[in-house]
């Protein structure tokens, strides 16, 4: 197809790389170095997205990232991105891409049926409608989401891969426009480590569209030298292709540079797009202005455009969107936009202008090239379908609030227009600085800053080329003194540029029509989502007067342009409306992301297995060679259970619990936190963070504790035990050891800082075996010479040193399975030979390895808690009926003795630790389920508590559980049910929490 | 208690599965191909041992037995770390140092407490954690992928002045350390050693990335 609109002048592309694209699935050409948008343009797509909520057509409006219409969805399939802007979009070979909205096509959009009914679509027509029933929003979102056109997400997995860089420097540049060049240019003299980050797919910003001279060359090559200067500079970053899209405390930013979307979507190796995360310094900040359209009827037919973007489409890429130009202003800027068109060789119909009189430099060279300029004009409304076709012009009053004579029609099929220009204050905003209007340069300025940075040029309100230069070099060679670097002085001289004299712009919004605003043709303020200004006037009808309250009301600015265009000429229409300022109407808080981000670059690699980190013990390797199925403890990997051939879970764990209750197992019991205590004050220290007390406790000895929180609740419990004296070793539950150490070094270091004791995490350092069962000294008498093992020697709850398999080893005689018991701790790399030389040593005895759930089985027939399980952060020793482990008669007060005596803690019917024996001895309670008196009782039923853990017993060959029930100690007997959610209900007598052994003997011999 | 026989006892290095397992952009076998060059090269060293030291620097006699013992000073400036030949001794708090060495463990344990009186702790966590030896071009900004430090900052440190610092790796922890070659040096704890191979593995493989175990 022919590029209808491409000049022959190419601009910064090159009209000699072909580049073929599809949109919309019909094939096109575009030349390299265009944008999906400039290639759209030159082949003369009028149409390139439907609206939000009324399903206008329209097309392209900006050039950047202020584009609220052309929103396409790039690609398909697995790679495939919505809500892309087609003014960001490089194009490359073989680009796919298709509008977000527009259904089933842009140019037939059966929603179109919709908007012929727009007016009975007011603002806040959402709320109104969709309220009610709520029942029925689920289907409402449904139907507005699809008909709003949000774009869709992938459905595959994603095929790109994305990198993470954390970055520092001195001096982080943002934007690579005039002011961002010469201020990374004076940073970077310094020596400091200067990064200069900018959106566009090359340095330059503004000045890639700009016809001036600079030091006597064209703007574009004095851009190219001053980027090849700061290529030489070691301490230089430059990015291209790389948005700074948020700004957040202590100076740290976030950069997505797009590193390989511009060569096409799965063609490129290497990651599709690398989110930097800066700790920067010292920050400029030169984002630049964006123009700000006028707001009049139908100005969101296609053929509207922004001035500067008509020009940048001219002098950038080398393409005319149209051929006959009507160009509405209130300032000088946009007659530039009338030269470069006249030049461009094609029709300029009028320049039309709100102001009388008007003569700068500018207006004095479009009268010279003979164009006509209609004065005191407003462009009032646009006419056209799918493309402009007239604008209607009409001289208005000086105020710019009514129409005052006749209105002419101008044929024409393109209107470029101008409010003026406001200054991207996005990123000073993410800061937290309240942005400042200003009446002069009728724009925001940004606020005091909070953080470490400085605005300079046109996103700091100074718009003319000469004081934006000068500006950017001083706030360079600043922030790198303040950074450490340099005087503070500017060391190059100021680029010498031509001076434009511009007279005063009109602070003009909303252009008056011969109809009421209420009455006109819609005049658009928000395209992106649909706000017009009679919406807004309506909104302040119906009572809001906040700005927020009314962007809320309005959508406006909540599209994904985040209102870039839209947001000022809103509150100036909300201020008019007021009858008040835009300074008292107050201002906009902008927020990151500044653009889009993708979900892929936030995540990294940090996805699949290395989404979080899996942490093996010493014996992992064996576990997954012997067919372990694996359960998540914290981070940790452990064995859940070791299934032989096709044997189901339930199977396995009643043959590993049958093997250890009569004859031995084995446990990988490595995860268990482990922390050292060392210092005179040791055992004292430990007597205070423990229930029960240490002071006694003798080298060679064990005794389990349980640790509360000030509030007196179970948080931590395990066993500690003396190795010599002043030196101690504290087991911690598995996923309870990092807050364990830091509990206790948070009550050495800021309450008893005067006791003398060290701790260190040793949970890495030891690999630990469980050896249980009826043969298990048996076993270890086979690979253990030197301790004596006999019972009288060797007792439960001791430890010994010893050598175990040819290792040194610790040995203690502790039990959670309420059988002979012992675990063999070694340094982890002899993990796996002492796993294997016990393997080897209790083959003769069919020694089986068990995982978590035989454990949790044996221990629950014990009664034997699992904090976290059993407990849940609001239980006491008491409520677990462990009396037994409290001491009463400490010297001092141990860690949440005094909440034990509060009114709720002694209350009767709290919650208490009891068994459940299901009535039906194959029936398991499920974990979790309510436990109530009366299966009957009308809903809401009477709650009496819950189970907290439940299993089948192979060893009783009975179901058990353990429950927390109101009062349950003095309830033994009493039959309760819980009921479950299809109806039926399992009655379960409440009894003891020790189902097995109650005596404690077998743990004992 | 008796010493290990090395013969009978086999010990396996927390990186022991990853011998010659390497990533490479122009390979896609995770086997070592020794044609390939890498640009992050991992290795794992074995230590005679590593103890955790804590003690008072204000107690002179505990400053003074601790240098003679370990012939290294303890470091008392933030992020730094003091060697000899055979030992080093990284600050890891105002009152805590990771002392690695080629001396066995125990005898250098008795040694400390030996020598110094008073109110210390001195921990055998040689089973605990790795060294891994980080060397190549794609080692610095393999640093930046994988923690929020400023490793660039050491770059002004005297030639020889150990910098050291603890601090995230990729999701887990490490002790960076630099050295007078250029490269770097990890120490990992046990558990994480898998994620951090596999983590090195992914981010590596632009530049290919081969570990080789002690």
């Amino acid at each position: 197809m022919r590029q209808l609109n491409r000049l022959p002048t190419a601009g910064r592309t090159d009209q000699n790389k072909v580049l073929n694209f599809t949109f919309n699935g019909k094939g096109y050409q575009g030349v390299a170095g265009d944008t999906l948008a400039s290639a759209l343009l030159a082949n003369g797509v009028d149409v390139v997205g439907r609206s939000f909520k009324y399903a206008r057509p329209r097309g392209i409006f900006g050039h950047g990232p202020e584009e609220p219409n052309a929103i396409i969805q790039l690609g398909s399939g697995a790679a495939t991105i919505p809500n892309l802007k087609a003014t960001q979009v490089e194009l490359y070979e073989g680009l796919e891409a298709a509008s977000v909205n527009g259904w089933p096509s842009v140019n037939f959009d059966l929603m179109g049926l919709i908007g012929a009914f727009g007016r009975l679509m007011p603002p806040g027509f959402y709320y109104k409608t969709f309220m009610y029933p709520k029942k029925l929003w689920m289907t409402y979102e449904h139907f507005i989401r699809k008909a709003a056109g949000l774009g869709s997400s992938p459905t595959e997995r994603d095929p790109n891969s994305y990198e993470k860089l954390n970055q520092h420097c001195d001096v982080l540049v943002v934007g690579a426009g005039p002011a961002g060049l010469v201020a990374a240019r004076e940073a970077a003299r310094t020596g400091a480590r200067v990064i200069i980050a900018d959106e566009q797919s090359e340095f330059g910003g503004s000045l890639l569209a700009s016809t001036q001279l600079i030091d006597g060359v064209p703007a574009t090559q004095w851009v190219a030298e001053i980027t090849n200067e700061l290529g030489e500079f070691k301490n230089v970053q430059r990015l291209p292709r790389s948005t700074v899209f948020g700004y957040y405390d202590h100076n740290f930013l976030a950069i997505l540079e797009r590193v390989t979307d511009h060569l096409g979507i799965s063609s490129a190796s290497g990651p599709r797009q690398c989110m930097h995360r800066v700790r920067a310094a010292q920050v400029v900040l030169a984002t630049g202005a964006f123009e700000r359209p006028l707001v009049f009827a139908h100005n969101d037919i296609p053929g509207v455009m922004l001035a500067s973007s008509v020009s940048t489409y001219v002098n950038r890429f080398g393409v005319a969107p149209g051929s006959r130009l009507v160009v509405a202003t209130t300032n000088d800027n946009a007659y530039q936009t009338a030269i470069d068109w006249h030049h461009a060789g094609r029709s300029v119909v009028s320049v039309v202008d709100s102001r009388t009189g008007p003569s700068g430099d500018l207006v004095e060279q479009v009268r010279a090239l003979g164009i006509q300029i209609l004065e005191g004009h407003g462009l009032i409304e646009a006419v056209g379908g799918k493309r402009v076709r007239k604008a209607l012009v009409a001289p208005i009053n000086p105020e710019g609030s009514k129409v005052t004579g006749p209105v002419k029609s101008l044929a024409c099929d393109l209107i470029a227009s101008s409010g003026g220009w406001s200054a991207a204050i996005h990123l000073s905003s993410h800061t937290g600085a309240k942005p400042v209007w200003d009446e002069t340069i009728v724009s925001f300025r940004p606020g005091e800053s909070k953080q470490k940075e400085r605005s300079a040029g046109a996103c700091r309100g100074t718009f003319g080329s000469l004081e934006g230069l000068r500006e950017g070099a001083s706030a360079g060679a600043e922030a790198a003194k303040l950074a450490g670097f340099g005087s503070g002085e500017v060391q190059f001289p100021t680029p010498v540029i031509d001076q434009i004299i511009e007279q005063p712009q009109q602070a003009l919004f909303l252009v008056p029509h011969n109809k009421a605003t209420s009455r006109a043709p819609s005049q658009f303020v928000d395209f992106q989502l649909d706000v017009s200004a009679a919406g807004i006037e309506l909104a302040v009808r119906e009572g809001f007067e906040s700005v927020e309250h009314v962007k809320r009301y309005t959508a406006l600015g909540f599209g994904t342009d985040q209102g870039k265009l839209g947001n000022i000429n809103g509150m100036a229409i909300l201020a008019n409306a007021l009858g008040q300022g835009i300074a008292e109407t107050g201002t906009t808080i902008f927020r990151p992301s500044y653009t889009p981000t993708t979900f892929g670059a936030i995540a990294g690699r940090d996805i699949n297995e290395l989404f979080d980190p899996e942490r093996y013990t010493a014996m992992h390797r064996w576990h997954v060679e012997n067919g372990a199925e694996f359960e998540n403890v914290g981070q940790w990997k452990r064995p859940w259970y070791f299934p032989e051939s096709n044997e189901t879970m339930q199977q396995a764990v009643d043959r590993e619990g049958l093997a250890i209750r009569n004859g031995v197992g084995i446990l990988d019991a490595t995860t268990l936190g482990k922390i050292d205590i060392q210092g005179p004050d040791a055992a004292e220290f430990i007597t205070r963070m423990y229930t029960n007390s240490y002071l006694k406790l003798a080298p060679g000895k064990c005794r389990y504790g349980v640790m509360l929180k000030e509030d007196g609740m179970i948080f931590d419990d395990g066993v500690c035990a003396c190795l010599s004296e002043n030196h101690y070793l504290m087991f911690t539950t598995t996923g309870g050891a990092a807050g364990v150490l830091s509990w206790l070094e948070l009550w050495q270091q800021t309450e008893w800082p005067e006791l003398k004791v060290y701790f260190t995490s040793v949970t890495d350092h030891w690999a630990t075996a469980t050896v249980t069962g009826p043969n298990a000294r048996k076993v270890i008498a086979k690979v253990c010479q030197d301790i004596d093992l006999a019972s009288e020697s060797f007792g439960f709850m001791d430890w010994r040193d010893g050598t175990v398999a040819g290792v040194t080893a610790r040995v203690f005689r502790i039990s959670f399975t309420g059988e002979l018991s012992y675990e063999v701790n070694v340094p982890a790399h002899y993990g796996r030979h002492v796993w294997e030389q016990l393997i080897e040593a209790g083959a003769e005895f069919n020694i089986t390895p068990y995982g978590t759930e035989t454990m949790h089985v044996l221990r629950a027939e014990k009664g034997f808690i699992i904090v976290g399980q059993d407990t849940d952060g609001s239980m006491t020793p008491a409520d677990m009926n462990m009396n037994w482990v409290v001491g009463k008669n400490k010297a001092f007060s141990f860690i949440g003795k005094r909440s034990l005596e509060r009114s709720d803690s002694i209350r009767e019917n709290r919650k208490q630790l009891v068994g459940l024996k299901t009535l039906e001895p194959s029936a398991v309670l499920p974990e979790g389920a309510q436990i109530v008196d009366d299966p009957n009782q009308p809903i809401p039923m009477a709650m009496q508590g819950h189970v907290t853990s439940s299993y089948y017993s192979a060893s009783l060959d009975h179901s058990i559980a353990l429950a927390v029930v109101k009062g349950g100690l003095n309830r033994m007997g009493d039959i309760v049910y819980c009921p479950a959610a299809d109806g039926s209900s399992i009655a379960a007598e409440i009894v003891s929490s020790v189902f097995y052994d109650p005596a404690g003997e077998r743990q004992h011999v | 208690m008796s010493k290990l026989n090395t013969e009978t006892v086999s010990s396996e290095s927390p990186l022991h599965y990853f011998s010659k397992i390497s990533s490479h952009p122009v390979s896609s076998s995770q086997l070592f191909n020794g044609d390939l060059e890498f640009g992050v090269v991992a290795k794992e060293i074995s230590l005679g041992c590593q103890l955790n030291l804590r003690g008072d620097v204000s107690d002179e006699q505990f400053v003074t037995g601790a240098a003679a013992v370990l012939g290294v000073a303890l470091p008392t400036v933030p992020g730094t770390y003091q060697y000899n030949s055979d030992t080093v001794v990284y600050w890891l708090g105002p009152d805590e140092w990771l002392v690695t060495s080629a001396t066995d463990a125990i005898d250098l344990e008795s040694s400390l407490r030996l020598k110094i009186r008073g109110h210390i702790a001195v921990v055998d966590v040689s089973g605990g954690q790795t060294l891994v030896n980080l060397r190549g071009h794609g080692v610095p900004v393999l640093l930046k992928k994988a923690s929020g430090y400023d490793f660039s900052s050491w770059s002004g440190a005297l030639p020889g002045a150990g910098r050291c610092v603890q601090t995230t790796f990729a999701k887990a922890t490490a002790i960076v350390a630099n050295r007078a070659d250029g490269s770097f040096d990890l120490i990992i704890r046990r558990s994480f050693s898998d994620y951090i191979a596999q983590w090195l593995l992914d981010a590596g493989q632009e530049v290919g990335c081969r570990i080789e175990s002690c």
